[in-house]
């Protein structure tokens, strides 16, 4: 066996190290420093979060009187219900759901098929490959040019007008290749000699040895199709086909009012236009939040060590 | 954000796109006359009053603004109550309202736009005009005899020749109002007022002698602390009062250019004398801390804090301001009481500065060379200028939505509630029913305009309607070529009048230094600009008297 987890090893040896290494004053003083360093991280990354959640539980008046921190003040869930209540946000999510999975999944498919290939230092023609991926990082074909072209290949109001155009990511593309030109030639040489084609080796020897690399990009695909509303907007005609940031977007726009001029909304139910921005993030953000810890094991560096003795 | 950029993409293309399709235009004006061939499903006598019903079914594309308030719903009343009266069916291509200027260039842009697009404001016309995929529709208002109508009948002629382009014409169908409609003002603590003893303020010098009474009670506060300060300082503020002063426009209306009708000649509005005593108006109230200095810079919810803890008392406001923000935000204080005040008086008299133009339609050049375009134009013009169309879209259908009384006064149906009108109503007008939408129901009559409005803002629209209307500047339509140069001098010149607007009233620069201002705004070509805009002027008025 070539691989070997050494995820689980590191969790092993770890305990049996420090028992084995005495101490010194200095390290502890520095473990100490490093703790109240990092929880001090901790507290101020984790302050906009809990303050956000709390601000979407307040009362508007609390929100804008700046007296709302990390408790909610006049506690109520009337904007979650109000915005939860209507069916067009739930089949806007659902649209999300599905654009985000369809689109990361092509997005992963292209890119490693194109970053493997470039990876290859015989490859004939290569600098030009990659040229023609970089150029399209600093020069683009302006935005109409782009809707005329995805609106006359007949991909408007349809999941591929968002999951083609953006399926490569050029930057995603340059870690990608960097990652698979670090790998050990000889891992790859070795499974040739054992009978694998190209197929084989890409399939059964290098994107297991990829775990890492292919979550992260899994990742910042997701959290960026996630995120996106513009392709949405641009090539999406009809609303129940709008993601939901396209939705929620529209929702502050209209609690804004600037388009609503004397058109005064009912008091009972005022869309609180504070608490409503913070109820959005929230609700966009939790499901992306959620994924992180699952992905998080796949972030392990020095998954190689010891795979190839020599 | 990155919206900016991709404006400008667009309307490059856009301008490029321009340049490529006019060669297929043509401007010979019997052409566009020759309507023969484009007469299918038209009434042959359509005139002012007739119900419009097309002679066979037909179908026009509609750009949507979707309200996030009353989300597009395809089984709404308005639709086939629509498709009954005139055989018409709308199809619309929604569009979120958050974005929905970037989406109408884009979509006239790649030519790919609906025939009809409404909610357009008219100096957003002026980027696509030269694009020449926009109908001047002032070719064809013999199409149009309910508008023909409403223009002669409440004297619009002086708003509409404002809309009109270089070549005389003009691109967009506005919206009319009978009477203008003006809505922002300031609001004020109604009960701190009521504690000193003091009146509502009409003239600006009033309002001064207000701050100062509640200075001298409350030391400790700024009693006017303004909004609206983003992306710059005090747009409502500076526009009052520049309305007030007889000006065109400033802060979030900035006007380049103001019409001095003595001498019938227009002037830099930034380097006029009027310009000038505003700003010691509002020097005057920053020294005497009056005014808060931060009201230039602070963003709306820093503003809205300090009225809400009473480290305030007065703001700029809008009917919708006042009961959605300020008396929510006051609730916690048992005792507070806000109102807003009608505009105060300055120099130019007791005017309401509002414009009688609404936001309106343009419409795809595309349609000229439908087969339905004469049938489209007048159902245009019945949805939206007629009695009848106007009350549809607004009302609804009598009996359903609303009734009527012998006098012809309308009264919303006891089921149906709109803007807390019923509050218990199962069943909402703009929701359920789609009418009273942004998209077809504005302007009309002050009865129509006003029909939903609170009592109070009806009474404040009647101070403001009791004043003299003011009359547009003349127009003065620029070449394509002048409007590219002029708009290279705008930034600087709207740059340095901020900045020195600014500069003035917080005191950072003395009056003294008013002169070295005027040069100042020289060497950024303000005389060129004035140069260009009179010889505009002198065009227009050699051509058409």
């Amino acid at each position: 066996m070539v691989t070997v987890d050494t995820a689980e090893r590191a969790t092993e040896t770890r305990p049996r190290r420090r028992r084995g290494i005495r101490q010194t004053r200095g390290y502890r003083v520095f473990q100490v420093v490093n703790a109240i360093v990092l929880t001090l991280v901790v507290l101020v990354t984790l302050y906009p979060f809990v303050n956000i959640v709390a601000r979407s539980m307040s009362e508007e008046a609390y929100i804008i009187a700046g007296q709302v921190n990390l408790v909610p003040r006049g506690f109520n869930l009337d904007t979650y219900r109000l915005v939860m209540s209507d069916s067009m946000f739930w089949t806007n999510y659902r649209n999300t759901v599905v654009y985000t999975v369809a689109a990361t999944v092509i997005s992963i498919v292209m890119t490693t098929c194109y970053a493997y290939v470039l990876s290859k230092k015989h490859l004939k023609g290569r600098s030009a490959l990659v040229g023609i991926a970089v150029f399209t990082m600093f020069f683009s074909g302006g935005l109409i040019p782009n809707y005329v072209l995805v609106t006359s290949l007949g991909l408007k109001n349809s999941v591929w007008a968002i999951a083609l155009p953006n399926a490569i990511n050029v930057f995603n593309l340059l870690v990608m290749k960097a990652f698979f030109e670090s790998l050990p030639v000889e891992l790859e040489e070795a499974a040739a000699v054992d009978g694998l084609n190209t197929y084989g080796i890409l399939l059964r020897i290098v994107l297991p040895l990829s775990k890492a690399i292919v979550a992260t990009m899994v990742l910042f695909y997701a959290v960026a199709f996630w995120n996106s509303w513009f392709a949405a907007f641009l090539y999406m005609d009809r609303q129940e086909l709008w993601p939901v940031t396209v939705y929620l977007r529209n929702l502050i726009a209209g609690a804004t009012g600037a388009e609503n001029v004397g058109a005064i909304a009912e008091a009972n139910e005022v869309q609180a236009e504070a608490t409503l921005k913070a109820v959005t993030i929230v609700l966009t953000t939790l499901p992306i939040l959620l994924v992180y810890p699952f992905v998080q094991r796949y972030f392990v560096r020095g998954i190689m060590l010891g795979a190839v003795k020599g | 954000m990155s919206r900016r950029p991709w404006r400008r993409v667009a309307t490059a293309a856009a301008a490029l796109l321009a340049a490529t399709s006019i060669a297929a235009c043509s401007d010979d004006p019997s052409d566009a006359q020759d309507l023969s061939e484009n007469r299918v499903g038209a009434m042959a006598e359509y005139a002012a009053g007739t119900q419009f019903k097309a002679t066979e079914p037909l179908s026009f594309s509609v750009l949507y603004n979707n309200h996030p308030n009353y989300p597009l719903k395809n089984d709404w009343l308005f639709w086939s109550e629509l498709t009954s009266r005139t055989n018409v069916t709308l199809d619309p291509v929604a569009v979120p309202l958050s974005d929905y200027n970037q989406k109408r260039s884009l979509l006239i842009g790649a030519g790919d736009a609906p025939l009809l697009i409404p909610k357009t404001y008219p100096p957003d016309v002026n980027t696509f005009v030269s694009s020449g995929a926009i109908l001047p529709v002032s070719d064809y208002l013999d199409l149009m005899p309910n508008l023909k109508d409403k223009i002669e009948k409440w004297n619009l002629k002086p708003e509409i020749d404002t809309l009109r382009q270089e070549d005389g014409k003009f691109y967009l169908l506005p919206g009319l109002h009978e009477k203008p409609w003006h809505d922002y003002s300031l609001a004020v603590r109604t009960d701190i007022m009521q504690e000193l003893n003091l009146e509502v303020p009409k003239t600006w010098d009033d309002l001064y002698t207000v701050l100062k009474a509640m200075k001298a009670k409350y030391p400790d506060v700024y009693p006017f602390s303004d909004r609206w300060s983003q992306p710059n300082p005090a747009g409502n503020l500076l526009n009052l009062l520049a309305v007030s002063y007889g000006l065109e426009g400033a802060g979030w209306n900035f006007q380049h250019v103001s019409w001095d009708p003595e001498a019938k000649k227009f002037e830099y509005t930034g380097a006029t004398e009027k310009y000038k005593q505003m700003l010691q108006y509002l020097n005057k109230l920053v020294a005497e801390k009056l005014l808060d200095p931060e009201s230039f810079t602070q963003t709306d919810d820093v503003a809205r804090q300090k009225l809400a803890n009473g480290k305030s008392f007065v703001i700029s406001a809008n009917a919708q301001a006042v009961v959605n923000d300020y008396r929510p935000d006051l609730a916690r204080n048992a005792n507070a009481k806000i109102a807003k005040i009608p505009l105060p008086v300055g120099p130019a008299g007791e005017i309401n500065p509002a414009s009688r133009l609404e936001n309106g339609m343009m419409i795809s050049s595309k349609a000229r060379d439908s087969k339905n375009f004469v049938a489209m134009m007048q159902f245009v013009d019945w949805l939206w200028y007629s009695d009848a169309g106007q009350e549809f879209a607004k009302w609804g259908v009598e009996g359903t939505t609303f009734t009527k009384d012998a006098a012809g006064k309308h009264t919303l149906a006891p089921d149906v509630n709109v803007i807390g009108l019923n509050p218990d109503a199962p069943k909402h007008l703009q929701k359920d029913f789609g009418f009273y939408n942004g998209v077809f129901a504005y302007g009309g009559t002050p009865e129509l305009v006003q029909a939903f409005f609170s009592p109070e803002e009806q009474e404040f629209q009647q101070v403001m309607n009791a004043r003299t209307p003011k009359l547009p500047p003349p127009p003065y339509p620029l070449r394509d070529e002048e409007r590219e140069q002029v708009s290279l001098w705008e930034t600087p010149l709207r740059d340095h009048v901020y900045q020195a607007t600014l500069q003035f009233i917080l005191g950072q620069r003395d009056f003294a230094q008013w002169d070295a201002y005027l040069a100042e705004l020289k060497s950024k070509n303000m005389d060129a600009y004035m140069e260009t805009v009179t010889k505009a002027y002198d065009r227009y008025q050699q051509a058409n008297g």
